[in-house]
């Protein structure tokens, strides 16, 4: 199948990069207790390329930039997992199903699954940053024979943070997917029998040839942080660690400057970079 | 070709009066009441008014005409009709050339923006005075424009050599030539006009000379913390450099939708602001105010040039102008070469 980017031409938005497609809430998914699924249905097919994100309007609220956690095989409908942080996110978590929320988009750049085939694919992520990375797990279970094989390694803060809950178990089904977790702490009361620690005290157990194989990191700046530096000392090189950036990406086109890094914009070069990409640029972890 | 100034204020206050040309605003610079007499602003021409085309550039740049503070941006149907801007200085214009660059000239467009900019007439006129904060030659301009004005008007004596840069400013030349009297220059004339020009750079240049820098800005970045400590002490953190900043466009979104419909306005945001680049959860790459004042300089210097190959400063001194905390603009962006310098040479 190709990639459905390339089938529908230009995106709606370089006509007016304003333009909102509104879409309904026919779902809402509480994930945990701060974090929840929208699952929405655009005016019109929303295509993305997993790894871009979108502009969600609460409308009279305001906007944030979300990335899909979809699978990008599906454009009818789309999900956004969505943490309240915020200002308009706790509008977000306020929505109702039926409700008219607002989508622009999609921007920037993508993961490069085509470069994964063939390959052990490692996912490593914490936090609401699963979200870009549940779309891209999504994206490649569609076809999950392409790859090798598939590790996604997912942390939590405790057992009752952990999202996705319910599509675990199918996840693990696939004999070439491996889906390990870790919580930070167990809270007395609560039942956790996988691993205790950061997210990345996964990557001990990893048994992947890290020389051509490509890994891809998203969560908390911290763990950003101390992933991307554990993946390479893992031997992943620079080329082949995607780093999924988070800031302040307010236009979604590179043009209001706030996602800034040095002389790249998160929003147009990014969100998805290489580490060789950004790593010489100032402020890149916070 | 040359026009009296008294027939160049016939002309533009006929074409006020009766939307001459299709004309339906006419912005110049013109004082005000409420600020110091040498200062002009961009006001609406009337048929009664005087601009003041031969001063130094206006204390607004001529951004806020065309990138307004607070504009919507979407579902906006309003015809905007045509306007012709006068009195715009050679800092601006290459501002404008900045501005097109991130907002016009690339893959995605702001729409309100080229709307503007595609309906208005830009006549530069050469600065006949100097503001004290004024810096155009030390980044590598000049007091008058040579290119990217539709038209320019060059004063001397009691009138103006015309200069035609686009088929915009020659439909206006027509224009007045249909109205007014129009005349062939004189090479005379022409060299009174380079006289003028020249003493004006002489007095930038005697004015600047505490401030002479290198060439050349990439190094900046190499600046140690404790010099932009030190510069960024007296600042408060208003704003107002970047507001009134001929190439700042930074903005934020403001979601005015109701009633089933979506709208939405863009107004101008300031990166010295605290909340600028602060993302959900609480995050800020530059929480301090000294990150976020080095964040300026860099943005004019070194991410503007990787991004739009021209530096982001004109040298109109209006930020220093602006400034509350007194910061001299010149003055920091010296100390930081300096410093940059004296630590590669350790």
């Amino acid at each position: 199948m190709a990639a459905p980017f390339e089938n529908n031409g230009n995106p709606v938005w370089l006509q007016n990069p304003y333009a909102v497609i509104p879409a309904v809430i026919y779902d809402v998914v509480e994930e945990s207790p701060l974090i929840r699924t929208l699952r929405l249905k655009p005016e019109r097919p929303m295509v993305f390329r997993t790894g871009q994100f979108i502009e969600l309007t609460i409308p009279g609220i305001g906007e944030g930039p979300f990335t899909p956690s979809s699978s990008h095989f599906v454009s009818q409908e789309l999900d956004v997992t969505i943490m309240k942080t915020g200002f308009v996110t706790e509008y977000v978590h306020r929505a109702r199903v039926g409700e008219i929320v607002g989508l622009r988009g999609p921007f920037g750049s993508h993961y490069p699954i085509e470069k994964f085939v063939g390959k052990d694919v490692v996912i490593l992520g914490g936090g609401c940053g699963l979200a870009p990375l549940r779309s891209l797990f999504l994206t490649l279970l569609h076809e999950a024979e392409k790859y090798r094989s598939i590790t996604f390694l997912a942390g939590a803060k405790s057992p009752k943070d952990c999202i996705y809950k319910d599509e675990v178990s199918g996840w693990r089904k696939y004999p070439n997917v491996q889906f390990k977790r870790a919580v930070d702490v167990v809270p007395e009361g609560e039942k956790w029998d996988e691993d205790v620690g950061v997210a990345t005290i996964l990557l001990k157990k990893l048994k992947i040839d890290p020389a051509d194989n490509p890994a891809i990191v998203c969560g908390p700046p911290i763990m950003m942080k101390y992933g991307t530096f554990d993946l390479l000392k893992y031997g992943f090189k620079e080329e082949n660690l995607f780093l999924s950036m988070e800031k302040k990406m307010y236009c979604g086109f590179g043009q209001c400057r706030h996602c800034v890094i040095g002389k790249y914009y998160a929003c147009k070069d990014g969100p998805v970079f290489t580490y060789a990409q950004i790593k010489d640029e100032e402020d890149i972890w916070e | 070709m040359v026009i009296k100034s008294t027939d160049l204020l016939t002309f533009l206050q006929k074409t006020a009066r009766d939307q001459l040309g299709g004309f339906t605003e006419i912005f110049a610079p013109a004082t005000s009441p409420w600020s110091e007499p040498r200062n002009t602003f961009f006001t609406p021409l009337h048929d009664s008014q005087t601009p003041l085309l031969d001063s130094y550039r206006t204390v607004d740049p001529v951004k806020i005409l065309i990138y307004h503070i607070r504009e919507q941006i979407q579902n906006n149907r309003n015809g905007v009709g045509k306007h012709l801007i006068l009195g715009v200085k050679a800092c601006d214009l290459k501002a404008l050339l900045l501005l097109d660059d991130a907002l016009k000239n690339r893959d995605v467009i702001d729409p309100s923006y080229a709307k503007w900019r595609d309906t208005s007439t830009i006549v530069s006129t050469d600065c006949g005075s100097i503001a004290a904060t004024c810096h155009c030659t030390l980044v590598g301009g000049k007091p008058y424009a040579e290119s990217d004005f539709d038209l320019n008007l060059a004063a001397f004596d009691d009138s103006y050599w015309i200069t035609i840069g686009t088929e915009r400013g020659k439909e206006l030349v027509d224009l007045m030539s249909s109205i007014t009297t129009v005349l062939p220059g004189q090479a005379e004339q022409w060299q009174r006009v380079v006289q003028r020009r020249e003493r004006i750079i002489q007095e930038l240049a005697q004015q600047n000379q505490p401030f002479q820098r290198r060439d050349g800005y990439l190094d900046m970045r190499h600046c140690g913390p404790q010099p932009w400590k030190e510069e960024a002490t007296p600042c408060i953190g208003c704003g107002a450099c970047t507001n009134i900043c001929p190439t700042c466009y930074c903005l934020i979104l403001n979601d005015e939708s109701k009633e089933g419909t979506f709208i939405k306005e863009r107004s101008y945001d300031s990166c010295q602001w605290n909340g600028y680049a602060r993302v959900a959860g609480g995050s800020s790459p530059r929480p301090k105010m000294n990150q976020r004042f080095r964040n300026r300089y860099l943005c004019k210097f070194d991410y503007m040039y990787h991004n739009f190959n021209r530096i982001g400063c004109t040298g109109c001194g209006r930020c220093t102008e602006a400034c509350a905390g007194e910061i001299d603009f010149r003055r920091v962006v010296k100390a930081v070469q300096d410093s940059a310098l004296a630590g590669k040479n350790h």
